[in-house]
């Protein structure tokens, strides 16, 4: 098997309906890649569910958070030798196609980091409105805090040069990691860029996904978590 | 008057010997805490003293002395607390991670 430089990181947190559906898309589009799943302590089958044949498969042994589920994911694709990490959701909400425009955008040096926005180009499938505002909302408020112009600052979909900048690690073990990681764009130097991506919203992942009152929680924990550190 | 003050100043005493029983303290904190219980003892016995303190600080009454103190000794210890879960966490997320990494295996 040719070994390839880029691995593509899923954390997965109880998604045991839509893992496998997931991940066999994935490879399928993206044979030649490494994937890595990583169960971040999932209390349903998940970690049976994401065995399919040819990825990685990691557990935490407790839940810890998306947050750590992401840097697992990055530290074993290191190890692998990969330089570019792609982090991708488990619901099936990413469309594995957008994946090789991302890393395209690396490999010519263009950027260190892409982030994936809902909002540039076509707009997202089925989304609904007050999430939209939501997250409009969101991107304002940290582009005020960390003046990088970003249009939707909490995206799972993302690709990084981690060869390139080896002290990308993500500390902030829950969802606030969405918000360190512009802080690390920003505290690091990295070039980053923002490109269109199909975002399809399933009654699933709207149901799965972020509740709106979560979203001031993801706040203060981002704001505590500053202080700590 | 006087019942109360002995077991105040019993619990008092209880609380002081479990606390420097069960952890270990450095030999500052120790002191800090023996000048605190001695502190504390003489409120217990005379109270009016605390007025004369609470005075010398400018605080109106004893009490409201002591309410300030330990409303500013209690956020300091949830301070602390915090931090100390924090490091916790960090310690915890090391262990799963390197628990993880090592039992990651291949599909087949």
């Amino acid at each position: 098997m040719k070994k390839s430089d880029t691995a593509i990181v899923i954390p997965v947190y109880n998604e045991e309906k839509v893992i496998k559906k997931t991940l066999k898309e994935l490879l399928e589009k993206r044979p030649q890649d490494e994937i890595i799943v990583v169960d971040d302590g999932s209390t349903d089958n998940s970690y049976n569910e994401a065995c399919v044949k040819g990825v990685h498969l990691l557990r935490h042994i407790v839940n810890l958070g998306q947050g750590a589920a992401l840097q697992t994911g990055i530290d074993y694709a290191k190890k692998l030798g990969c330089k570019y990490v792609v982090t991708f959701d488990s619901d099936g909400q990413h469309c594995a196609d957008d994946i090789e425009r991302f890393i395209e955008v690396l490999r010519r040096n263009e950027a260190d980091i892409v982030l994936c926005s809902r909002f540039l180009g076509k707009e997202a499938v089925n989304m609904p409105t007050a999430k939209k505002y939501l997250l409009k909302m969101a991107a304002f408020v940290e582009r005020v805090l960390t003046g990088i112009p970003l249009t939707d600052a909490h995206n799972g979909f993302r690709a990084i040069n981690v060869e390139k900048f080896p002290n990308f690690v993500i500390t902030q073990n829950g969802m606030s990691h969405a918000s360190e990681i512009i802080d690390l764009i920003k505290r690091l130097g990295m070039r980053y860029k923002e490109l269109p991506c199909t975002i399809k919203y399933s009654d699933y992942s709207i149901q799965k996904g972020q509740s709106m009152m979560n979203s001031i929680n993801i706040l203060i924990e981002f704001f505590l978590g500053k202080a700590v550190k | 008057m006087i019942f109360i003050k002995i077991f105040l100043i019993a619990v008092l005493t209880v609380i002081f010997l479990l606390a420097s029983l069960s952890s270990r303290f450095r030999t500052y904190q120790r002191v800090t805490l023996i000048f605190f219980y001695l502190f504390l003892a003489l409120l217990i016995l005379f109270p009016q003293k605390a007025d004369k303190v609470a005075e010398f600080f400018g605080i109106g009454r004893g009490v409201d002395l002591i309410i300030y103190l330990a409303i500013a000794i209690l956020s300091l210890t949830v301070a602390i607390l915090y931090a100390k879960l924090k490091i916790n966490e960090r310690a915890i997320t090391k262990i799963v991670r390197e628990i993880a990494i090592m039992k990651s295996r291949k599909c087949e």
